[in-house]
């Protein structure tokens, strides 16, 4: 006897557009994985044992893993609030906030950068910043936050505003009548519902901070032990010849960004239902 | 009690107009209209969960109309009803409590009170729609509110649990007190639980009184469509009867007495349920308002069969099935059929001068 399954019955019609569908996933992931598999295939023993005793190369890992958590927690300190804002309160001008918290999204990365360095050389308000409160960001480690920040917060915003417009108001409209004030409703309520969404805008914002590299030479520059990370010291490995080694580092970030990726996933993914 | 004295709200092209109701305490009211009246908007203004333009608003003696909904004392069942995806059923029962930060819980009496102790471990995802309603209910009830503010909260459920809801929302507003406001678009679950009801149309209040009253006496054809009257006719004053007391007049080909003296044009209605119809071939001509017509279509709807006739104006009839039995029905039969005048009701008189202008116009 055939096991029951919890699907419609299906015709060959049915069978060959899921064949189809899933034709895609597996040529996709094929291919990215020829791709790791070539890398892995030319980098040799030595490569790896460098990449593992460097200190300098150790620093820049300690500093792409530091950066970019810290990155992804200001992004969402700001993503929070400010998507539930953009959800919920319809003000004069709140297209024109929604399209403005999308540019980083849009312009290349690099722009980011450029922008940064200009501000902050180039204006009276950056050098004050700089030189009278002491918050230096140029070529500095504290650049290493601000630079991804903000080349990667709006995804964190997006997230939080597509993940608070899915929360149905009737729920915060009901707190409201059982004896909550509207921050009362945002935290029992709407901030428990918008949770996963929250998180995911997090990992999408990490990556993209723990990956960027373009913006991060321009503002920050890329000086052994000081303010180089993984992404750069591919980089300055590649650039002197030593293709090897830059390709260890590219082995150890992608496998990096694949378990915080898939154990997110795995231990978020039932955690978060039921928080 | 309630007392909404002329509420004015707008939003978008919709607009509830100089709204004024007022709910005895310990009533159970019911607001009827079509989808799109403005009978959540309505609620939502008792509720505080929408600012009104104008008007003001109480709840038990006290001016609620600019305080937020937390303070109002209200316990408010939304449409579909709103339960907390992420809490268990205990924690939406005592998502209140806990807001107030009472230490006495109370979660587990109000449970029992409706029937819902065994579900109170349980996630809402699974719960079937009368379990979600209860829920809902106790919700709302757990805080001791003062008003309890209903909306459609039984038209997701099917007609047997309906049923079973409606009696025990009326059984728990009747032992709290409860002074309640149950909105809804069914006239049959206003007739389950109202004491009194009102109907609402494109955010204008159009009659308030008991259901008999909106059922027998409906103050516009708007009402009486609504409250499923469809023997509306229009028709010209031919003359005063000698007594003085009716008017006759002409529908179609057929005249027929109505109540009270009037001139001009008037709409009148009879209720299905009070055609009267019998075996015969023409009338005897001793009764008023009795004419032949012939059975064109019928169709048993359970409690009732609803027979249409066609003759000089076609009406419609629900008769009983012993009534029905009795006229021995085949397509085409000729009955004779009467409208008494103690069960017409006039529903707008045009007078002479209203005509002349018409005309003119």
């Amino acid at each position: 006897m055939k096991s029951a399954t919890n699907t419609p019955v299906r015709g060959w019609r049915d069978r060959v557009f899921s064949a189809a569908a899933f034709l895609f996933v597996t040529v996709f992931i094929a291919f990215v994985l020829v791709l790791i598999v070539t890398d892995v295939l030319y980098v040799d023993r030595k490569a790896v044992l460098t990449v593992l005793t460097s200190k300098f190369i150790l620093h820049a890992l300690w500093m792409s893993i530091w950066t970019s958590l810290l990155t992804t927690l200001i992004a969402l300190l700001f993503a929070v609030p400010m998507g539930y804002a953009l959800s919920r309160f319809h003000l004069p001008g709140h297209i024109l906030a929604d399209a403005i918290v999308d540019l980083p999204i849009v312009f290349p990365p690099l722009v980011a950068g450029l922008t940064l360095l200009v501000f902050f050389s180039a204006t009276s308000l950056g050098r004050w910043i700089q030189e009278d409160l002491g918050l230096e960001f140029v070529f500095q480690p504290k650049g290493i936050v601000l630079c991804p920040f903000v080349a990667a917060a709006s995804f964190a915003i997006r997230s939080a505003k597509t993940a608070f417009d899915d929360v149905d108001r009737r729920y915060e409209n009901v707190a409201l009548t059982l004896g909550c004030t509207q921050w009362g409703s945002f935290h029992r309520v709407s901030l428990p519902l918008a949770r996963n969404g929250i998180i995911a805008g997090g990992i999408l914002t990490w990556a993209r901070a723990f990956g960027l590299f373009g913006p991060l030479m321009i503002f920050v520059g890329s000086f052994r032990g000081r303010t180089e990370v993984l992404s750069t010291t591919i980089f300055l490995e590649q650039s002197v010849g030593n293709l090897e080694v830059a390709l260890a580092i590219a082995l150890l970030l992608i496998l990096i960004a694949l378990i915080a990726v898939t154990g997110i996933r795995l231990v978020g993914g039932s955690a978060l239902v039921r928080l | 009690m309630i007392r909404a004295e002329d509420i004015s709200f707008h939003i978008g092209t919709f607009h509830l107009r100089g709204l004024s109701l007022e709910m005895a305490g310990g009533e159970y009211f019911v607001l009827l209209g079509p989808p799109g009246s403005g009978k959540t908007i309505f609620l939502e203004c008792l509720c505080g969960l929408k600012k009104i333009a104008s008007g003001r608003i109480h709840i038990a003696e006290r001016d609620v109309t600019e305080l937020e909904p937390r303070t109002r004392g209200i316990g408010y069942v939304p449409q579909d009803y709103a339960l907390f995806p992420h809490l268990s059923v205990e924690q939406n029962i005592a998502f209140g409590l806990r807001v107030h930060g009472y230490t006495e819980m109370n979660v587990t009496e109000t449970a029992d009170m409706l029937g819902i102790r065994h579900l109170l471990r349980r996630p809402i995802e699974g719960l079937s729609g009368g379990e979600k309603q209860r829920v809902a209910l106790a919700r709302a009830l757990v805080l001791k509110p003062k008003v309890l503010l209903l909306d459609e909260p039984v038209c997701a459920l099917d007609e047997v649990t309906r049923q079973d809801v409606c009696t025990q929302l009326l059984g728990i507003q009747r032992q709290l007190g409860l002074t309640t406001v149950h909105v809804s678009h069914n006239l049959e679950e206003a007739f389950s639980v109202a004491d009194r009801a009102a109907i609402l149309h494109q955010g204008v209040l159009q009659q308030v009184g008991s259901l008999d009253a909106l059922l027998r006496k409906p103050k516009s054809e708007f009402v009486a469509r609504f409250m499923r009257c469809e023997n509306i006719f229009d028709a010209r004053v031919k003359q005063q009867n000698p007594s003085g007391l009716n008017t006759v007049v002409e529908v179609s080909t057929l005249e027929l007495q109505i109540p009270g003296r009037h001139n001009g044009k008037v709409q009148f209605m009879i209720r299905p349920e009070d055609v009267q119809v019998r075996c015969g071939l023409t009338p005897d001509g001793r009764s008023e308002n009795t004419f032949s017509a012939a059975l064109e279509r019928w169709r048993d709807c359970g409690g009732y069969v609803r027979v249409e006739l066609a003759g000089p104006v076609n009406l419609l009839a629900h008769m009983t099935h012993g009534a029905f039995a009795g006229l021995k029905a085949r397509q085409q039969r000729s009955v004779v059929v009467q409208m008494s005048i103690e069960h017409i009701h006039v529903l707008s008189v045009q007078g002479q001068a209203a005509m002349r202008k018409e005309r003119t116009a």
